[in-house]
């Protein structure tokens, strides 16, 4: 866990199922490099939900994260996970593409400390250094919303490749 | 709800728009795509390339959601969508697969990297998204706005004014591409040609790069121009460089798995790495005269009004085109083969900046001396060691460097040209005038001494500042 991001959350009834670790150095150091994410929910309709992820960070036990998501937004997805649980979040980096999918499920939410705020920023950061190599420049996303976040804590059930190519849709734990 | 139509920027595909879907036991799913296609006001278009997870999902639960960020604002949109069918032909299905084919002809992933389907989709709801605001400077966001429609239409006088004082197709050409630049604000154009063989396209004229590309050949299907060619539709490619990211990302995957090997990248005349390019077919009564092709290394250049504006364009440029080189080839009167003029003593030609000549004896003041080969097999012409030209402009001036030594004649007709059976041009839409012009512009570029020069509508001269000497290989 990067430093400055602590956890804290009130519990949710669904943690302590898995003891295998999902998550490897590698993949964690991947998914906090400040690269593009995405949270997916579903309501009772079925029909999904979405929000833009602002930094992730991955639990010492590798097999719990946690998003954080900019509090205008977390209406969108919020009500979804604390009815039914289910989250999948995309991971992508360009110029590569590499990219994953995490499915999890969901532990608790809680507003993000101040004491977060530095590393949140600095992950988001990255990312819009990085949108340089696909042709954006950083400042077309400097308006957007980052802080104040909450923080999403999900239980991660399963991973998959979603790099393009042959081995998309490969699982990876 | 907000008018899909005024989102056109937002279906670029120049920042990744995000689909999310859910399974019918509700697990849901993200996942990045690469374009989303206007339709019509209440339709939308996912490309379908790959059987994934987010396929199957809309197979059995039809509710998406996909999130847009617009590229000239940076407001994000979140469109919810319904699944409504796929179609594998007809309009939509031909303008998504000729953007994605040009993008697999770049990276050599033909057949591989292809549209399987456009998947239609009902548009139920629009909004901006909460947190992704636009930026200040971007403006009041008038979504009912229409392209400006004066600016356009004065662009479009402006360029048929400059097309109507061209007095041949060397002028009228580089009258087009110089409006492109004035009037439209395109710095970088080209034109091209079919070649004389089928299935090729050879630049006859271009503008804004370092170096005039005039003679680069594509293959039809190959980049923007050559499948705009075979498609003899427009096309137009936004965020290029993510794109072909993209389309790496998967060769290099499946060549690591031995799917296929890494292919040489084909070497297309442009720039060496252009984020956009809108390409337009020259049709005339159904005959591809030329594709234009316009690019720019911004990722996001061309926009609507662009696009509407070049692809109306394109058949009157044709028009054009074609009437000039008909008005080229009409016969002048008591015109007849030349009689023969003494050849003369090599006369420098001003500019011309000259390389050292092919062995010893080039001393300052004399004149140089070239070496022209011409390869039998490959109709192909080489100047001091280094490509000219091939094909038929390589017959024609090799015909006109053989009656220079032989006769002593440096004057000539098309007509003579065209009644020569040794070049044996087809009888009817023999672009003989564009041969000549290809072959006149690439002396220009390669050997400015060696020159051939309009005398009048259907005469022309060939003028040499150096010795030449001529060499058949087989």
């Amino acid at each position: 866990m990067p430093p400055g991001i602590v956890p804290g959350f009130r519990a949710s009834g669904m943690v302590g199922q898995w003891r295998q670790t999902m998550i490897d150095g590698e993949l964690a150091a991947f998914l906090e490099e400040g690269i593009s994410i995405q949270l997916g929910t579903r309501n009772a309709r079925l029909e999904p939900n979405g929000v833009r992820v602002v930094a992730v960070a991955v639990e010492a036990d590798g097999r719990h994260l946690v998003a954080y998501v900019p509090e205008i937004a977390v209406s969108h997805v919020l009500p979804d996970l604390e009815a039914n649980g289910h989250a999948a979040m995309v991971f992508a980096r360009p110029p590569d593409e590499r990219a994953c999918q995490v499915k999890g499920t969901f532990t608790g939410a809680r507003p993000a400390a101040a004491g977060e705020r530095e590393a949140i920023e600095a992950q988001w950061g990255r990312w819009l250094d990085r949108l340089k190599s696909i042709g954006i420049e950083r400042l077309a996303l400097e308006l957007w919303d980052v802080w104040p976040c909450v923080a999403i804590r999900l239980q991660v059930t399963a991973i998959f490749n979603q790099t393009p190519g042959p081995n998309a849709g490969a699982r990876l734990a | 709800m907000i008018r899909l139509e005024t989102l056109a920027s937002c279906f670029q595909g120049l920042i990744p728009a995000t689909l999310f879907t859910c399974s019918r036991d509700g697990i849901p799913n993200v996942a990045f795509l690469s374009h989303v296609e206007y339709v019509d006001p209440r339709h939308v278009a996912l490309s379908f390339q790959f059987f994934n997870k987010s396929k199957a999902n809309i197979s059995e639960n039809p509710h998406a959601l996909v999130r847009l960020i617009d590229p000239d604002t940076s407001q994000g949109w979140a469109l919810r969508l319904r699944y409504v069918r796929s179609e594998t032909a007809g309009p939509v299905f031909e303008r998504m697969d000729l953007r994605i084919e040009a993008i697999a002809s770049y990276s050599g992933l033909k057949g591989i990297f292809k549209l399987l389907a456009a998947d239609i989709y009902e548009v139920q709801s629009v909004e901006p998204v909460e947190g992704e605001w636009a930026r200040g400077d971007a403006g009041p966001i008038d979504r009912t706005r229409r392209p400006d429609a004066v600016f356009t239409m004065q662009a479009l006088q402006d360029l048929s004014a400059r097309i109507h004082t061209a007095g041949c197709l060397d002028g009228l050409l580089d009258s087009i591409l110089e409006g492109m630049e004035t009037s439209f604000g395109f710095t970088h154009a080209m034109i091209l040609m079919p070649t004389a063989d089928d299935g090729g396209l050879v630049t006859i004229a271009s503008r804004g790069y370092p170096e005039n590309g005039v003679g680069a050949e594509v293959r039809f299907g190959e980049g923007i121009c050559g499948v705009v060619a075979e498609a003899r539709k427009p096309i137009r490619i936004s965020g290029l460089l993510r794109q072909m990211l993209y389309a790496f990302a998967i060769e290099k995957r499946a060549a690591e798995q031995g799917l296929c090997s890494l292919v040489r990248r084909i070497a297309l005349p442009g720039l060496a790495a252009p984020d956009s390019q809108l390409g337009v077919p020259l049709l005339y009564r159904g005959e591809l005269i030329g594709v234009l092709v316009v690019e720019s290394d911004q990722p996001y250049r061309f926009h609507e009004e662009d696009k509407t504006a070049i692809e109306l364009l394109g058949s009157y440029l044709a028009i054009a085109i074609h009437s000039m080189a008909m008005q080229e080839r009409e016969p002048v009167a008591a015109e007849a083969t030349p009689a023969p003029v003494a050849v003369q003593a090599p006369v420098p030609v001003p500019g011309a900046v000259a390389k050292p000549a092919v062995g010893a004896g080039a001393a300052a003041g004399e004149p140089r001396r070239r070496e022209v080969a011409y390869y039998a097999a490959d109709e192909c012409i080489l100047v001091d060691g280094e490509y000219l030209i091939r094909s038929l402009p390589a017959k024609i001036f090799w015909k006109l460097l053989n009656v220079r030594q032989g006769e002593g004649r440096i004057e000539f007709t098309n007509r003579e040209l065209r009644l020569d059976k040794s070049l044996n041009l087809p009888e009817w839409k023999d672009n003989l005038e564009s041969r000549l012009l290809l072959l006149r512009r690439r002396l220009e570029q390669k050997c400015p001494d060696l020159r051939i020069v309009p005398t009048a509508r259907g005469r022309f001269a060939l003028q040499l500042g150096s010795d030449v000497v001529l060499v058949q290989k087989p």
